[in-house]
Parts: C-alpha cells; structure tokens; sequence
C-alpha cells in the first residue's frame, strides 16, 4: 500500500473560524481515514456544526489548514467542497419539493441527447442513484409526494451522486424510527467497504458506539480529545463533553410537590398523537421524551391552544380549559416556549424590551392604552435574574449571542407568570453559562409552584431536571418514568421503544 | 402505497384539470350559446386570445420561477404604441425591433431588480409599470397612435387574413411561439432549470445553477413576449389604444393559476395557460353571446381573478395545517373506529 | 460572554432621527423650489395659492396614506384596491344624497367597511398575497361600477337630492377654516394626530409592531395576528373612503376613474416617509412627511413644465429606488430585507 492510500482523507490542522465578537472554532485539527466512521460529539454550541459548516465551504476566511486525499485545498465556497470531493448531509433538506425525483437528484446534469434531455437515460440514472440506497421508488414522483424519510434516502442518494471521498452526517438519525436506523447503518456500512470516510455527527451515544470507529469530542470551540471506540466509555465522553463529571452538574432539588394541577386525558390530534393522558402536579417538572417525530411539539402545541384536538380533555386546577385560541389558554395560565426561538419565538428586530414584554401586552395596557413604562421594571427584574448580557433593554435581540436570545425568550415567557410552562428545547444551541442560568430559573419557577412540562433531547438535562418523564414514541405516550429510574441510557431505550421498567 | 396512489391522483388532476375545464367549457358553450359555431365566433375567439395567449407565455416562465411580473399590461400597450408610433420614422421592421428590445429592457430591468437588489418581484414589476404607464402617455401625448402609410395598411391587412380557415398568422405565430417555448421548457436542460430555480432556489444554487441569471432571464422572456403580444394586437387592429394591455394583467394571472401553475412555483406549464385562456375566452364570449353585456364580462373576469386567488390560498391553508400527519396513526386510528364500530 | 461588539442600537433616538430627516427632505425641496424661483425657473411657487394648491393635494394622498401605513407597517405591503374603494363609495355616497347628507355618508362608510373586511378577512386568514388578492378586489369592484352604472358618471344635484345635502356634500372639499384651511388637511391633521397615538401607544399598535416584525412569533406570542391584520385593512379601507369623498366631492361627480393613481402615490409616500415594505419600522408622522414631499415634488414638477405622465415616471422611478436603497441598505446592517 502506498502511503496515499493509507494516509487520512481528510486532514484538518489547526483550525479556526472567529465571528465577530467570539471564537466558534479554536485551533481544532481532525483527520478521518478511508472508510472510517468517526464520530464528532459535542453539545450544542460546542462547534462541531461550524467546523463542518467550514469543511462545506460555508466560509472564506478560515485559518488553518484542511488536506484531502493528501492534497492541500482551499474550500473557500461550496462548490470548492464539492469538487474536493466532500458530501454533506444536513438535517434540513436541500431538495426543490414540487421537483421530480430524478431531476433533484440529477440536478444541473440532465443527461441530454442532443440539445434535448434524455428522458429514458435520465431514469435509468435516478434509479441506479436510489438503488444505492435502498430504494426503489417511481422516481417521477415530486419530493412533496413521498415520506420524509424516504426523501431523507433520495437526499443521500444525491450527495453520494457526486462521488464524494468524505461524507459528513450531521445528525441523520433524528426522525427514524428503529427499522429506518437500521436500514441507514447499512448503507454506511456499505459505504465503508467503497472507503469512504465518513464524519457522523450525532447526540445518540448507544449509536455511536454502534457505528463508529473513533470519536472525537469537541467542548467550547477546542477538541477535547479523539480516542478508538474501543478505548473510552459513555461516562467518559460525557463527561468530555460537558467539562465536569454529569452527577455534578445537573442537580435536581427537592421540592414539595402541591395538588394536582394539570390532567390530560385520552388527548388526541389525528396523525399526529393519540390518546395521550398524565397528570401533573404544582411545582413539578415533568420532562417529555421522545425521539424527533414522536409527536411531542405536537402535544405541546395542543397543550397551550395552537391546535386543536379532536379527542380527549385538559383540565387545569380541576376545570376545563376554556377557548380555542393560544391567546385564551395564555389568559388562563398556560404558555409555551417555543422549539424554534429565532421565528416561531423572539422577534430578532426588535429590542429585548419589546420582545420580553410580547406576550403580556394586553395585560399592561388599560383602556387599550399601552403602558411600557408599566413594564420597564419587570423587564430589569428579568435581565438581572437571567444575567442577560449586555444588559441594555433597547439593543436589538438579533444582535445578542444564542445563549442570550434563548435567556430573553424565557425571561418573555416568565413575565407572563404562568401556570403551567411547556419549554421546548429551552437550552439547545445554549453555552454553557446560559444553560446554568436557565436551568436554575426553571427550578426556581417549579419551586415558586408553577408546573413544568419540559420537552428535551439534552438527556442530562432531562436526568438532571425532571421529577417525571414521560416517553412518547410514534405518537403514543408509552411509559412514565420516576426521576430514580432515569439515566441517560435508560431515557434513550425507552425513548427507541426498548428496555422494561 | 394507498397514499401513493391518492397523491397521484391530485397530482393528475392538478396537472390535467385544465384540459378537463375546457372541455366542460367547450361542452357547455357550444350546446346552450347562440352561434358559437359561427366561423365569425371562433375567428373572434382565436384572435381575442392570440395577444394574451403570447402574454401568457412569458408570464408563465416568470411564475415558474416564483416570481410576478405585473407589469405585462404596461409592456403589451407600450410596445404597441412604440410599433406605431416609430412606424413613420423607421418603418414597420425597425419599429418593430425597437418595441421588442423596448420589452426586453424592461424585462431586465425587472430581472435585475428582483435577482440582484432582491426586492419583492410584485413590488418591483408595480413600480415598473407605474412608469411605463406614464411613459406611454408620455409618448403618445394621450392620444392612440393610428397607422399612416399605405405600406403599413398592406403588412396589417396580410397579418390579418387568414391563410386557412380560423388561422390568421397573428395565432399562428402565438402557437409557434407557444409550441417552442413549452418544448424548451420540458425537453431541455435549460427549460428544467427554470422549475428547479423556482421549486428551491437553494437547491437550484448548490447543483451549480446560476440561478440570478435564470431569474433575469424568465422576466426578459416576459418582456419579450409581452411586447410581441402588443405588437401583433397593433398590427392587425392598425391602431394603438391607450387601453390595449388595461385587461390583460387580469385576464393572464387567472389563466395561469387555473392552468395549473402555482404562484410558490416550480410547476405548471406554457400549454395549460394558453388553454386556460382559450377556456376563460369561450366563458367570456358565452357571456356576451348569451345577451349579458360588456360590463358583465369584466365583472366576472375580476370574480374569477378572486376566486382563484383564494382557491390558491385556501389550499395551501389547509396543506399547512396537516402537515406532518403522520399515516401510521392514521391507519391506526381508522382500523380503531371500525373494530368498534362494529363492536 | 459571547456577546457581539457590533450591536447595533434601535433607540428611539434613532427613530426620531429618522423622522426629522424626512422632514429635512421636505424643507430642502422646498428650498429647491424658492431657488428655482428666485432664478426665474419657475413662477410663484411661495405665493400663498401655490402653498394652498400643495397642501390640498398632500391632504388627499396623506389621508390614504395614513391608513394604508398600517397594512404596510403589518407587514402587508399595501392595499391594491384604494383606487376603485375610493371610486364605488363616491358612486354610494351620491346615489344616497337623495335621503339626507348624513345616510349617505355613513352609507358610503359602511361600503368601505365591508371592503376593508373583506380584505382584512382573506389575507389575515388565508394568508392570500396582498397585492394580488387587494388587485383582484379592485377590478371586481370596477366590474361593480361597471355593472351598476354602465359607464355612467352620476351628479350629486341630478340625483333628486335635496339642496342641502347637495350643498353640504360639495362643502367636503370646498370648506374652508379662516379662508385657507381646507376640511381635507383638517382631517388629515386629525388622522395624523390619532394615527401617531394608535401606533405607538396603544395595545393595538404594539402588536401590530410584533406582527409587522416578526409574523409567526407574533402568533406564537398570544397575539391574535388575523385579527391584528383584520383591523389594518379595514383603517386603510376607511381613510380610503374619506379620500373617495373628498375627491368626489372636488370633481362633483361620481366616477370610477376618481381614485385612479392614489394606491401607488400612497405607497410611494409610505416609502418615502421611512416605513419598509418589510413591516414593523415607521412612523405616521414619516408618512405625512412622505405625503410632503410628495405634494411639494409634484407642484415644483408642475410648475418647471413636467407633464403629468412624466411625472408618473419620476415617482415611479423614485419608488424603485428607495425601496431598492432600503432593500440594500438593511441587508448590509444584517437586517431584514425591504
């Protein structure tokens, strides 16, 4: 063997990616060899996402140097990455939905006779394309016609149309049920045997020590470590992962839990969860796991008037809950934090005064006047209790990091002094500091006697926080867990369908 | 699979219903109107929607792209009054060319507006037909624009005879354009790139595309078309109006959407909104054939315009609203109620 | 701690800023018109009539452009169907002189009512494109006209009308305060003056803030947005219908040709007076400095020997170009788009 085909494929040396204002990238150097899964680990906001993004070519001013097959390149754009022969496959889509099959996945090299497309040649391809994967669809089919994890497939299937040598996963297991987990490892694995290199980026430890190789974590912009899979454990990379031992640092206080306060019963919103029902009490925090589609946004969205269901009943302190709007629910007591903070929750033009107080602006105006100064002390309580930086009600959220946006969002929500508080996700893409400060304000909040229901695929998050988990899978609410019987692991099977109390 | 199936019936009735509606139309009309069959009716038919058949064309591109270009009925009266206009001082070949490069600038000035500064394209095409609408009166100094030259009575007299019954070669040049343009568009690299620019831009973009130039290209195409409509129209009817584009926004915007071709683009076709036009025309000469008046017909082309506006945003309303149904549960949920229903 | 350094304030400071800076256009157009004069381009352009003349025209499209702001500050764009809303309620309001001068008026309000629901209704629901649904109104309400009237202009004093109410119609744009104050701008001042308090102080105005700057988190805030947008159709409906008055009442007849043009003046003011196509950003009292500057540009225009359609042309011109320096300009600072 010469030493081309023995040496990485992909060599990263010293990389750095800077923002303005802060570091995203620091000094990171990674490699991945032919046909090789390694696995890249980190929380959210830990850089993993930006140092790949750099390897995609998203960025022209990185420092550094990146080597495939041996070859010094600068992936200054992303057709540059594409031509160096790098895949990526990022959660979102990239596929035009009212566009057949074949021609996303032949995009821009419609095979032609002529000056005319070569409709039959052009099947043919797409086929032989989705074969690779598995698949075998009417490839005249526009994506919007087919499921979401068959055009998962076709969008693999694309990238691999290009041939690449590195294929980068950034998190391709979020919405697949078991047999659909199943059916991807196999395809990596056949990429392995055609040596590809393979970058799998993923929060699902059982996984990675299913699939990978190597696993290199990464904490706070800098690589931790890289070590064989073989060599290290799941409380090892936990504990690499979060910079101090897990026990640690989620603390769950005890609280005395008060009277029922929230019952749900039978609930169900055709296609999307059925006959769901718990109770929950004052105080509690009731955490809501579930693998990405098992319906718990869905429920949310029920819970707090956003949509409406077509069986089942929710009652709040024994009473059932009046009116069909959001608006309605919210007036009674029940507010929800929303997954996605950058559309569906802040409004990023405005200021963090203007956003804090969005929620309760029927509740400081009288006589439809609208009173801010009515509001300018509850907006300092809440930039001092969340230690929102910088500490300026008037700048403009856009401008704040994650960490603080996500921090001005929840300080929305506690001016609305609910009843019951959904949080959906409420620390992702979070630093550190800013997760702390959010986890002590919800604990706070429970202790004060407001119910929490907390939607969250941070497991440590969930072990550290929750009384009670409930785990829903496919739409179904399947089991109820006490906080003694939770772990990470046994979140994780349970939330996969596996696993007995 | 049965979800499949069901989809693909949509799916055939989104891309054929048009071809159905005429037909029920042509039904209709050719039953219950008075002389529909009258050479003179079905020449009068042909003609009317020759100009906003080519209009249609361009207009068509532009949506498929995911764009508007309301500026089409200033083009259409603009490039006419150029026509005639410049006919003295150039003659009818060099009036001609400057009315089409007149739609074609126009068209990159739109292009440019959306693609590269990125303001909305309805905003945009408003804008540009705000001053095309003054630069006709401008021009004309408010009055229509007659021919002069008994050259120019001949060329419009030849543009208007017919060279077999029904055709004259004002329809004819409409259904050579018609016939080129959808080739181009389904059977050539090119012609997918544009559905692909307006299905995802992104998408369009990451395979390679250049998708601004795609852009700027589907508006010259509207331009153009536009500008070969009003030119055409003029020759025959030997006078330029000041009113000759005022109906053709409306008339065009409702055959392209009934046509099939959704304003979030990426789908539909030239041939669907040329027959969804012949489809509209044969209501609308009904209409008048039934005795109802001109006033009657607006008021209806205006009630369609509505009406599918709304259908179009009803419909993505409720796509919306299931969306991420997931049909295991589904499934689950029908296999439920008829266990005990029966129980 | 990874707080960005290049934060960009939103103070009301800028705002105000922003403000005054459209009214320092206004004035140094007016300059530009007391030079031209003083070199002898033009004629009397600050003689007391001329002054009358703009302030006149400015109260009719600053009083559609005060209700039309608040769909654009929705987020909304503009409304389409001002042109033909002003024609139909002239058409109502003098078919209806002939049962007293009070029953018209409010006959004509409550078309313009219906209209602005209507509008308010399909967009705020259904989520229909502004621009296109507003343009489809407008042509059906012209086929209206055309249906009912058939081409026909109607007058207040053939209709069989009293002669007071005749009288009291035509005062609508001929009253006048101290010889100089036209009811048009008394209105307008009104509309202004009220609008302003609307915007900024009311709970309405807030959450039209948050539904102009960000649609779906207004929605995920509680905020009831159709019927935020409901309420900014149906004011844009309502100024319109006061302009339709005024200017039927001006021309003394009915016809559907009288609100021909006011829905892009509008816009254009809008657009110059500060407030983005994108929502969220403005002030009315930007737009009346947008409806100056507007009135002030087309008197010098006037006056220097520009025709009307060149005219046209030149508004049509500087409203791409605003928005298109605000589209670019925004996007640069990282904002939204225009």
């Amino acid at each position: 063997m010469t030493e081309r085909e023995t040496g990485p494929a992909l060599e990263m040396k010293n990389v750095s990616k800077r923002f303005p204002g802060t570091i995203a990238v620091d000094d990171v150097s990674f490699e991945v060899s032919p046909g090789e899964v390694h696995a890249l680990v980190g929380e959210n906001g830990a850089g993993k996402s930006t140092l790949m993004k750099v390897l995609a070519g998203s960025f022209d001013d990185y420092t550094g140097t990146i080597a495939v097959n041996g070859r010094v390149e600068t992936l200054h754009s992303p057709t540059m990455a594409k031509k160096c022969g790098i895949g990526m496959i990022y959660q979102e889509l990239s596929l035009a939905r009212p566009i057949s099959i074949t021609e996303n996945l032949l995009a821009g090299r419609l095979p032609r006779r002529g000056f005319l497309l070569d409709k039959k040649r052009a099947r043919e391809q797409a086929q032989e394309l989705l074969q690779h994967v598995g698949l075998d669809l009417n490839v005249d089919l526009p994506i919007e016609d087919i499921s979401q994890h068959e055009a998962q497939l076709v969008e693999i299937a694309k990238v691999l149309g290009n041939k690449p040598s590195i294929l980068v996963m950034d998190e391709p297991t979020s919405a697949l049920s078991r047999e659909e987990v199943d059916r991807l490892f196999a395809i990596i694995g056949n990429l392995k045997k055609q040596r590809i290199a393979i970058v799998y980026i993923s929060h699902h430890l059982p996984e990675i020590f299913r699939i990978a190789d190597r696993v290199t974590v990464m904490r706070d912009a800098k690589k931790i470590a890289t070590k064989s899979i073989t060599e290290v454990s799941r409380e090892e990379i936990v504990q690499m992962m979060v910079g101090r031992s897990v026990k640690e640092f989620y603390k769950r206080s005890e609280r005395s839990l008060g009277d029922v306060r929230l019952t749900v019963r039978g609930l169900t919103r055709l296609g999307f969860f059925h006959d769901v029902s718990f109770q929950a009490r004052r105080g509690e925090i009731i955490g809501i796991c579930g693998l990405s589609g098992a319906g718990r946004t869905e429920l949310a969205r029920v819970l707090v008037g956003l949509d409406k269901a077509e069986e089942g009943t929710i009652e709040l302190d024994g009473k059932p809950v009046k009116g069909s709007s959001m608006a309605a629910f919210l007036e009674q007591g029940i507010a929800y934090l929303t997954e996605d903070r950058k559309i569906e929750g802040l409004c990023l033009r405005l200021a963090v005064d203007d956003n804090i107080l969005s929620a309760i602006i029927d509740r400081l105006s009288s006589a439809s006047v609208f009173s801010k100064s009515r509001g300018a002390p509850l907006v300092e309580r809440l930039i001092g209790e969340l230690a929102i930086y910088p500490p300026d009600p008037s700048r403009t959220v856009g401008n704040l990091s994650g960490g603080n946006q996500q921090k001005v969002l929840l300080a929305k929500w506690l001016a609305s002094e609910p009843r019951v508080l959904i949080l959906d996700e409420p620390t992702r893409g979070v630093d550190i500091g800013a997760k702390l400060t959010i986890h002590t304000s919800i604990e706070k909040l429970a202790r004060e006697g407001c119910t929490v229901l907390l939607i969250s695929s941070d497991l440590p998050e969930l072990v550290g926080l929750c009384d009670r988990v409930i785990i829903m899978r496919k739409g179904h609410f399947t089991r109820e867990m006490n906080y003694s019987e939770c772990s990470e692991e046994s979140l994780l099977l349970a939330a996969n369908g596996e696993g007995s109390a | 699979m049965r979800k499949m199936e069901k989809s693909r019936l949509l799916a055939f009735s989104d891309k054929y219903r048009i071809y159905l509606l005429f037909v029920a139309v042509f039904a209709v009309m050719s039953l219950f109107a008075p002389r529909f069959f009258a050479l003179q009716n079905m020449t009068s038919i042909l003609n009317a929607i020759a100009m906003n058949a080519t209009v249609a064309i361009g207009f068509t591109v532009v949506m498929i792209c995911g764009q508007l270009d309301l500026s089409i009925g200033a083009v259409i009266t603009f490039a006419g009054v150029l026509t005639m206009g410049l006919e003295p001082l150039l003659g009818f070949p060099g009036a001609i060319a400057v009315a089409i490069a007149g739609g074609a600038f126009v068209g990159l000035l739109n292009g440019l507006l959306v693609a590269k500064a990125k303001i909305n394209s309805f905003i945009v095409t408003l804008g540009t037909m705000t001053i095309l609408q003054g630069s006709i009166y401008q021009f004309s100094g408010g009055n229509s624009i007659g021919i002069t030259t008994p050259q120019a009575f001949a060329i419009s007299d030849f543009l208007g005879v017919s060279l077999i019954p029904l055709v004259t070669p004002r329809i004819l040049i409409a259904i050579l354009l018609v016939v080129a343009v959808e080739l181009f568009l389904r059977r050539s690299r090119a012609g997918r790139n544009f559905y692909l620019v307006g299905g995802n831009k992104n998408t369009a973009w990451f395979a390679g595309i250049n998708t601004d130039r795609y852009q700027i290209a589907a508006f010259v195409i509207s331009g153009v078309t536009a500008a070969v409509g009003g030119i055409c129209s003029v020759l025959v009817s030997t006078a330029a109006t000041l009113k000759l584009g005022e109906n053709s926004l409306m008339y065009v915007i409702s055959a392209t959407i009934i046509g099939g071709t959704a304003m979030s683009g990426g789908k539909g076709g030239v041939l669907r909104s040329v027959i969804a036009i012949f489809t509209l025309e044969m209501l609308y000469t009904g209409i008048i054939l039934f005795g109802l008046g001109n006033e009657v017909k607006i008021f209806f082309a205006g009630l369609i315009l509505a009406y599918v506006v709304l259908y179009e945003a009803y419909a993505t309303y409720k796509h919306d609203k299931s969306l991420g149904q997931r049909p295991e549960l589904m499934k689950e949920i029908k296999k439920r109620r008829t266990a005990s229903g029966g129980a | 701690m990874n707080a960005d350094s290049r934060a960009v304030r939103s103070s009301s400071f800028s705002r105000i800023v922003n403000t005054a800076g459209v009214y320092g256009i206004a004035l140094l157009f007016l300059v530009l018109g007391l030079l031209l004069q003083l070199t002898g381009a033009i004629g009397n352009f600050l003689s007391v009539q001329n002054m009358l003349n703009i302030v006149d025209a400015v109260a009719l499209v600053g009083i559609v452009a005060v209700g039309m702001s608040f769909v654009t500050y929705s987020g909304h764009y503009a409304d389409m169907s001002v042109p033909t809303t002003m024609g139909f309620t002239g058409y109502i309001c003098i078919e209806l002189l002939r049962y007293g001068f009070l029953p018209a008026i409010l006959g004509a309000l409550v078309v313009g009512l219906l209209i602005g629901l209507l509008n308010g209704f399909v967009i705020g629901k259904f989520k229909a494109n502004p621009i296109i649904w507003t343009l489809a109104v407008n042509y059906v309400t012209l086929g209206i006209i055309r249906l009912v009237w058939v081409n026909k202009q109607i007058y207040p004093d053939l209709q069989g009308s009293g002669q007071a109410a005749v009288a009291l119609f035509d005062s609508i744009y001929r009253l006048r305060f101290f010889h100089l104050i036209g009811l048009p701008l008394v209105i307008l001042i009104i509309l202004v003056v009220v609008g302003q308090f609307v915007l900024t102080r009311t709970s309405f105005g807030v959450k039209l803030k948050v539904t102009g700057s960000a649609l779906r988190a207004a929605k995920f805030s509680g905020i009831d947005v159709e019927r935020v947008i409901l309420v900014s159709f149906v004011l844009a409906a309502f100024t319109a219908t006061i302009a339709g008055l005024a200017v039927t009442s001006l021309s003394r007849v009915g016809a559907w040709y009288n609100g021909a043009g006011y829905d892009f003046k509008a816009v254009t003011a809008i657009v110059i007076g500060g407030m983005t196509l994108a929502g969220g950003r403005g002030s009315i009292l930007g737009v009346l400095g947008g409806s100056l500057i507007i009135g002030i540009l087309n008197n010098i225009m006037t006056l220097v020997g520009i025709g009307t359609f060149s005219q046209d042309m030149v508004r049509g011109a500087i409203f791409i170009i605003v928005v298109g320096i605000n589209a670019v300009s925004l996007r640069s600072l990282g904002r939204d788009d225009a």
